[in-house]
């Protein structure tokens, strides 16, 4: 293989690199097409077309008129914000605690947290719903929520990389008589900027494209999330009109891809370094 | 109070210090101990209780309900369709390793960023999104791939991707594939990139070329990266929901026809859409043992244990 590649120009693997990326990303153009094209409704064009034969923003407004589309893309941003503060917040102060100090049963509790991650979430989400529901948190965004005053993976990650910074800062903070946390928040995380980048954009991702537990604990249409309401739409919808459900589908992809375009190196970059897929 | 603090300073400083450690770690532990541990523990427990779901009366039925699931043709058809899913799935690794390849024959440009950019743009766009996006491109009539075969062959095609039972694992293989390229591109790259160039070097002065240095280098300095993408694949198939459940038109009954039911989501149905929660949390059981074992023979294959050891 390496011998077949070596023969070959270069501008021959740019050729066939660049024919697989069209060939994989022409169902988005062509999705992208149908969200803005009047004449989509009951019908899929055909042949199909990359351009809209009736550009409009109609499919949009029928899908927002239709579902509180606003509302669900304000519920996710909502859990999202609050779940990335809390998580990474948590996930540092951790990783913090298991790299630099030193306590009774701090192996005992370190494994105690990586065990967490043998455990699929599968095999609890029934009885973690119920316990939910026995403390009146339905419909509610809690069940959302508390589970992020844990990071496991992310614990994990932030103690590898502060475990890299030299122990003379903490020494020189402690002649200066700061305690722990003073060490913490002014001295260790103005170091962590590269590692809270990695895990917020993690988490970011994460939350925003949830789809089973939020799909279990969240039966209210206005409290939905971006994700469940537009499934819940799409199925609705099915076999009837086909641009209001392409409209929803990209819709509820730009705020990610806008990310992306402007972070993509990071998110690149962190993917590569976590191993972490979405 | 403060004459003690006093006469043991040291010892007054260090259980300042321990309970000053705990305070970082505390919510965390809490936190995994109401909402995993406590919750895991008491899934065992339901899986040997027949319960009634409303009210929660539990009598004790010993392992009745583990031997009902196994003799479930339902289940049986959930584990086979789990496994043929999860080994289907594993397609993306060759296939990412290709593509990883020839980006990686571009060296470290430019252009290389861009495709590494651009393939993994598939990945960020929202799961949801990608499931309907494919709801189209595989619909039987005017959906992209049968108007692309049947430009391809001259004549119509009507292949029903989405509503032929033999069909639709494939079907969902596709989408998870076009989903997951770009990860798998990204993870292999990253391996290949890792392999010290010293040792091609020093192959290529000792006459290891072409195809031989392909076989004896490259590949055997990817197996960590080959095992770690099998765990995480096949680990990822066991809990995949979101994809399989729209395909079904928002059921967990797997349709069509059952195709596309896991155990995943024969545990999701046994919970939520007919609970029967004594079946449900033996299924969870099932699926718990076999992520376990499965992450077991991984680390035994790629001698984690023997690492650890010595």
């Amino acid at each position: 293989m390496e011998k077949i590649l070596r023969k070959w120009p270069r501008y021959v693997i740019i050729l066939l690199l660049l024919a697989l990326l069209v060939f994989m990303l022409i169902p988005v153009a062509w999705a992208i097409s149908m969200a803005f094209d009047r004449s989509v409704t009951t019908f899929i064009p055909n042949p199909p077309r990359l351009w809209p034969e009736q550009p409009s923003l109609f499919n949009m407004q029928y899908a927002s008129t239709t579902i509180p589309l606003w509302r669900y893309f304000g519920n996710t941003l909502f859990v999202t914000v609050i779940n990335t503060l809390l998580s990474v917040t948590s996930a540092l102060l951790c990783g913090y605690a298991f790299a630099k100090g030193t306590f009774f049963l701090k192996k005992f509790w370190f494994i105690f947290m990586l065990t967490v991650m043998m455990i699929p979430f599968e095999s609890r989400m029934l009885t973690l719903y119920l316990q939910y529901s026995g403390w009146g948190m339905n419909n509610t965004y809690w069940p959302l929520i508390l589970g992020n005053f844990a990071y496991v993976y992310g614990t994990f990650m932030a103690r590898n990389n502060i475990m890299q910074l030299p122990d003379a800062l903490r020494e020189a903070a402690f002649i200066d008589g700061a305690n722990e946390y003073r060490t913490f928040f002014n001295i260790i995380l103005p170091l962590c900027g590269p590692i809270i980048a990695t895990l917020s954009i993690l988490q970011v991702i994460g939350n925003w494209n949830s789809f089973l537990w939020p799909l279990i604990v969240i039966n209210q249409k206005n409290k939905y999330l971006l994700s469940i309401g537009v499934a819940l739409f799409n199925s609705s919808e099915n076999a009837m009109y086909f641009g209001p459900r392409m409209a929803v589908a990209v819709l509820s992809s730009v705020p990610l891809v806008i990310m992306f375009v402007f972070l993509q190196k990071y998110i690149v970059a962190s993917i590569a370094l976590s191993g972490i897929k979405q | 109070m403060d004459s003690r603090k006093k006469k043991h300073p040291i010892l007054w400083w260090k259980l300042k210090q321990e309970i000053q450690w705990y305070t970082f770690i505390l919510p965390a532990v809490i936190c995994l101990i109401v909402l995993t541990y406590i919750p895991t523990i008491q899934s065992f427990q339901y899986s040997f209780y027949k319960i009634a779901s409303i009210g929660l009366n539990k009598t004790f039925v010993g392992l009745k309900n583990y031997s009902s699931i196994l003799r479930h043709s339902q289940f049986h058809q959930a584990v086979g369709n789990t496994a043929i899913l999860a080994l289907l799935g594993l397609m993306v690794i060759p296939l990412g390793f290709i593509l990883a390849s020839l980006v990686n024959e571009l060296g470290r440009t430019r252009t290389q960023s861009f495709f590494r950019v651009m393939f993994y743009l598939p990945n960020i766009l929202t799961g949801v999104s990608v499931v309907m996006l494919f709801q189209f491109v595989l619909r039987q009539s005017g959906g992209l791939l049968n108007s692309f075969l049947g430009a391809l062959v001259g004549h119509e095609v009507t292949i029903g991707w989405l509503v032929d039972e033999r069909l639709t694992k494939i079907s969902a293989t596709i989408i998870s594939i076009w989903g997951g390229l770009g990860y798998c591109m990204l993870i292999n790259l990253a391996g290949l990139q890792s392999i010290p160039t010293e040792i091609y070097e020093a192959a290529s002065i000792d006459g290891c070329n072409g195809i031989s240095r392909w076989r004896y280098i490259t590949i055997p300095n990817m197996t960590k990266t080959f095992s770690f993408l099998m765990i995480t694949n096949i680990i990822g198939s066991f809990s995949r929901f979101t994809d399989l459940y729209m395909l079904g038109g928002n059921s967990a009954s797997g349709k069509p026809g059952g195709s596309l039911q896991t155990i995943m989501m024969y545990i999701y149905q046994y919970s939520f859409e007919s609970p029967n929660y004594g079946i449900s949390t033996a299924g969870c059981m099932v699926l718990f043992a076999m992520v376990f074992l499965i992450t077991m023979i991984e680390l035994q294959m790629t001698g984690f244990f023997k690492k650890n050891e010595a």
